[in-house]
């Protein structure tokens, strides 16, 4: 009971489509999330897959309170987001945040990379002082594998890996207990997405936080997470352990996603994986 | 690569773009064959140059500050030389290209059928009812449903997949003996993906045309082709056929690549071994081997010599652009291969 972190339960969120332009009537709803509930385990890595549209990104906005829900309830160490206002709300922005897809988008163009990574800092008045600020970023930095002496530069003088690094390390600023990411890695090089998977690996083991992953890429879901939800048109049609999920899928829908998947059958048919296994096996 | 009759020969391929910062190099001297009828796939992260290089095929980077050296050959004909009007008969026509983006590579205004019958009406002299009619049995061979009814809509009706699949059509409007697919379902869902991939490969033996595919991802390519070209900083690093390339690779960077993508295939949490760094600026690019500010097996001398692409010994077509000795590359590669295999059981 006590080891979940957040319990969502029949959680809906339907976005009205209206016609008209003064007098906006009401049309119909996109059912963007339409009845999902599922829990997430303290020091867990939950994925979250589907295709675009699915609703999987709206279920990370609904759990990080950056969306209302239609219905439904989201309970964070037990206590309702919706019961949370004011400062109580501020509070538990602390304990979640998350990363972004885009590592374009999603910095500031004109602040430089110190001022990014300490802004949460100034938001919730912690490190106050020029030094102490200063400090807690460079550690920052230098836990996500930036090097501190480029407290200065601006996001444009960064690769895309590092720049998602430069993501991470504002996620972490404000020690979470939850670090939602949504596509963390589907914008960067293929040669990079391991060092950012491996990072967030890392950060876990060490920091002991509970992630959840949405990703629209099943390989990479099953190389990060324990549990995997499969979202389609805004239901949850499976979720289950990412070994048994992956071995033995029972809905239909999750065995056309792992049928889809290019490559899957091409790698494990060519003869010569078979044939360099056997020679180092017998 | 496969003894067939080669149509698309680039040797020694040299793109350079002049800007402020001064010549960025995007293709410093690549070598690629496409047999008739075959499907080569060109593997390479952004920057990699294989776009530069594919685009360079059709005439799509000339311009004042564009810099072009060596030899494109389609066919037996020079396209380095060719004048514009020369390359417009090719374009569109032999050699047709899809993009990653179907939706920014169809005019918003036009209905679907219209813009087909413009790539028709480019290069063949037919009347609109017959240029309207094989659009609607063109819809149809990309197994659009519906295809007459869905001639008349515009791109923001159909789905991202179908978008694609009539890009497709239209890139087929004029029977061409070559299709460059850039990326082509990058955009896509994984389930799309699949649908769009079985579609090239359908249409590819329906056709008997020869395809290039430019993708990041391994899987596409271990799906769809014949042979593989590894590119990496404006270069081919290691080409080969998709058996060797996949199962034997010799290149420490082919090697990283395979290494640092999680597989289905593979033990769920085996440890993800990245490439360290980044990918080189091509304004200056590195000295000697162009990965060896990113290669594990680095010797001094890979700082100064830059490796050509040599044939590795073996029975099989199998290039690379390596210093290291070939029994080296062979032993590195089976020690990096064995505990991964060994573990899947």
């Amino acid at each position: 009971m006590t080891d979940n972190l957040v319990e969502v339960g029949d959680l809906v969120k339907h976005f009205p489509i209206t016609r008209g332009v003064v007098f906006q009537r009401r049309i119909g709803a996109v059912r963007a999330v339409d009845g999902v509930s599922f829990d997430v385990r303290r020091g867990e890595t939950l994925g979250i897959v589907g295709e675009s549209g699915c609703g999987k990104s709206t279920t990370a906005r609904l759990m990080l309170a950056l969306l209302e829900p239609t219905s439904g309830t989201i309970a964070f160490e037990g206590e309702d987001l919706r019961a949370r206002k004011g400062e109580r709300l501020k509070a538990l922005r602390r304990d979640m945040q998350m990363i972004f897809q885009d590592p374009y988008s999603s910095l500031n163009p004109r602040k430089t990379v110190g001022s990014i990574i300490g802004e949460p800092f100034a938001v919730h008045g912690l490190h106050k002082g020029e030094g102490a600020r200063r400090r807690a970023v460079a550690e920052l930095m230098e836990r996500v594998g930036l090097s501190p002496e480029h407290y200065n530069r601006h996001p444009h003088e960064f690769s895309g890996g590092q720049r998602q690094r430069i993501g991470v390390a504002r996620a972490l600023a404000l020690e979470p207990k939850l670090i939602v990411a949504d596509e963390p890695v589907s914008a960067l090089d293929v040669s990079i997405q391991a060092q950012i998977l491996n990072l967030l690996r890392q950060l876990q083991r060490e920091l002991g936080l509970t992630l959840v992953l949405i990703a629209h890429d099943l390989a990479v879901v099953r190389h990060m997470c324990d549990r995997v939800a499969v979202m389609h048109l805004g239901k949850i049609v499976e979720l289950a352990d990412a070994d048994e999920l992956y071995r033995h899928p029972r809905h239909p829908y999750t065995r056309a996603l792992l049928a889809a998947v290019p490559g899957a059958a091409a790698y494990s048919s060519s003869p010569s994986t078979s044939s360099s296994s056997s020679s180092s096996s017998s | 690569m496969s003894g067939k009759r080669t149509i698309l020969e680039i040797e020694d391929l040299r793109v350079g773009f002049r800007t402020q910062d001064g010549l960025v190099q995007a293709v410093r001297g690549a070598s690629l064959e496409v047999a008739a009828g075959g499907a080569l796939g060109i593997v390479g992260e952004s920057g990699s140059g294989k776009s530069v290089a594919m685009l360079t095929v059709l005439g799509l980077t000339r311009g004042p500050t564009a810099e072009i050296a060596g030899e494109i050959r389609f066919e037996g004909r020079d396209l380095v030389g060719a004048r514009e009007s020369e390359l417009r008969a090719v374009r569109g026509g032999r050699i047709a290209m899809i993009f990653q983006d179907p939706q920014s590579s169809m005019h918003p205004f036009y209905r679907v059928g219209r813009q087909l019958v413009e790539a028709l009406k480019a290069h063949q002299t037919m009347t609109r009812t017959a240029a309207r009619e094989r659009a609607v049995e063109l819809l149809a061979l990309v197994g659009i449903p519906e295809p007459r009814r869905r001639v008349d809509a515009y791109p923001h009706e159909y789905s991202g997949g179908m978008r694609q699949r009539a890009m497709i059509a239209m890139a087929l409007a004029n029977d061409p003996e070559l299709l460059i697919a850039d990326e082509p379902t990058t955009a896509l869902d994984v389930t799309v993906q699949a649908q769009i991939l079985d579609l090239l490969a359908r249409l590819r033996e329906e056709l008997g045309m020869a395809l290039v595919l430019l993708t990041h991802d391994l899987g596409v390519v271990a799906q769809v082709t014949d042979d593989i070209a590894v590119m990496y900083a404006g270069e081919v690093v290691e080409r080969g056929s998709r058996e060797a390339i996949l199962n034997a690779p010799e290149h420490p960077y082919t090697w990283g690549l395979l290494r640092s993508i999680p597989r289905l295939d593979r033990p769920r949490r085996e440890e993800l071994v990245p490439i360290a760094g980044s990918p080189p600026s091509l304004l200056a690019p590195p000295s000697g081997c162009a990965f060896h500010p990113r290669c594990p097996y680095v010797r001094e001398a890979h700082r100064r010599v830059h490796p050509q692409l040599d044939p590795a010994p073996g029975p099989v077509v199998h290039d690379v652009r390596c210093l290291l000795p070939a029994a080296t590359r062979r032993r590195l590669w089976r020690e990096l291969a064995a505990p991964a295999e060994g573990g899947a059981r």
